[in-house]
C-alpha cells in the first residue's frame, strides 16, 4: 500500500467533500460585524449609518437594518462604536434568498 | 426580476433537478460585469491545490454553451448588459446564476446611468454570495449551496452579539 494512502487513512482526511473544519487562515479574514443591542444608541447608530461606505446599514425607528450582502467588512462601524460592534467571524454566508441576508438588530441603548 | 410565489416554486423544483443532475459534475463560466478583479483573484485561487474545486466535481469552462452555472461578479455596468444577457441565453437549461461579492449584491454602487448596481436587475439570480471579496472557502460553500449539497447558514445567523440580549 503506498505510503500516502496509509497517511491519509490515519489522519482521516476526506478530500472529496467541503472541509469539515475551517481553514486556519479563516480566523484572520475580515468578517461582517455582529452588534450588541444594549450598547447601541440612536446616536451611535446614526453615526455608524453615516460612516458606512455602502448601503449595508440603515435605521428604521428603533431598529438597525443590516444588509449582510451589502457589507464589505471594512470595519468603519466598529471604529465608531468599538464597544457595540465586533467582527462576527462568519464568512460562509451564501444564500438562496436575498431577503435572508437582511438582518434586523434592535436598538436597546436608548437615545444618547 | 423579483420572483413571485410561482417562480419560487419553479426555482425550488429547478434546484432539485440541479442537485440530481449536477450533484457530481458542474461546469462554471465566470462573468466579470465591471468588478475590481478582487473577486476574480479569489475565484482563481479555487483552482489552486489548497482549495482544489475539481475534487468536488466543479470545473471552469471558457464557453457559456458548456456551462451549467454562471458565476457573476461586479455591479453589472450598463455597457455589459447585452453581453450578460447573451451569455445567459447561450447556456443550456437548467442553469444557475450565482451573484458573487458585495458589488453584485447591490451593496457598493447605486443604480445610475452607468451601472445597474446589482446583477439581479438583469439576470435571474439563484444564489447570492456576500463578501468583499468572498474568500475561496465562502465561494466553495456558495457553490455547494447552489447544487444543494450544503445547507445555508445565513437564515440561522442573527448578527447579534451575546444571544440577542
Amino acid at each position: 500500500m503506498p505510503l500516502w494512502f496509509a497517511r491519509g487513512l490515519r489522519r482521516g482526511v476526506v478530500t472529496t467533500r467541503y472541509p469539515a473544519r475551517s481553514d486556519p487562515s479563516a480566523a484572520s479574514l475580515p468578517t461582517p460585524p455582529a452588534f450588541r443591542p444594549r450598547q447601541l444608541t440612536l446616536r451611535t447608530v446614526d453615526r455608524m449609518v453615516a460612516e458606512c461606505p455602502g448601503t449595508a446599514l440603515s435605521r428604521v425607528a428603533e431598529t438597525l437594518v443590516f444588509d449582510v450582502g451589502a457589507c464589505t467588512a471594512c470595519g468603519r462601524c466598529a471604529r465608531v462604536a468599538p464597544d457595540a460592534v465586533a467582527p462576527s467571524g462568519e464568512f460562509e454566508l451564501a444564500s438562496t434568498a436575498r431577503p435572508a441576508l437582511i438582518k434586523l438588530i434592535p436598538i436597546r441603548g436608548g437615545e444618547r | 426580476m423579483r420572483p413571485g410565489p410561482a417562480e419560487a416554486v419553479a426555482a425550488a423544483g429547478l434546484r432539485e433537478q440541479i442537485a440530481a443532475q449536477f450533484g457530481r459534475s458542474l461546469h462554471i463560466r465566470t462573468l466579470d460585469t465591471g468588478s475590481c478583479a478582487a473577486c476574480e483573484q479569489e475565484i482563481r485561487l479555487l483552482a489552486a491545490p489548497h482549495y482544489d474545486l475539481h475534487r468536488l466535481g466543479f470545473f471552469f469552462t471558457p464557453a457559456p454553451r458548456h456551462a451549467d452555472l454562471l458565476l457573476v461578479t461586479g455591479p453589472m455596468v450598463r455597457a455589459f448588459e447585452v453581453a450578460a444577457r447573451k451569455t445567459y441565453e447561450a447556456m443550456p437549461r437548467p442553469k444557475v446564476v450565482v451573484a458573487t461579492g458585495a458589488c453584485a449584491l447591490g451593496g457598493v454602487y447605486q443604480s445610475d446611468p452607468f451601472v445597474h448596481g446589482e446583477v439581479d436587475a438583469v439576470l435571474p439570480v439563484d444564489v447570492w454570495i456576500p463578501g468583499c471579496p468572498p474568500s475561496p472557502l465562502a465561494l466553495l460553500q456558495g457553490l455547494g449551496v447552489a447544487v444543494g449539497r450544503l445547507a445555508e447558514k445565513t437564515p440561522g445567523l442573527t448578527f447579534i452579539d451575546g444571544g440577542g440580549a
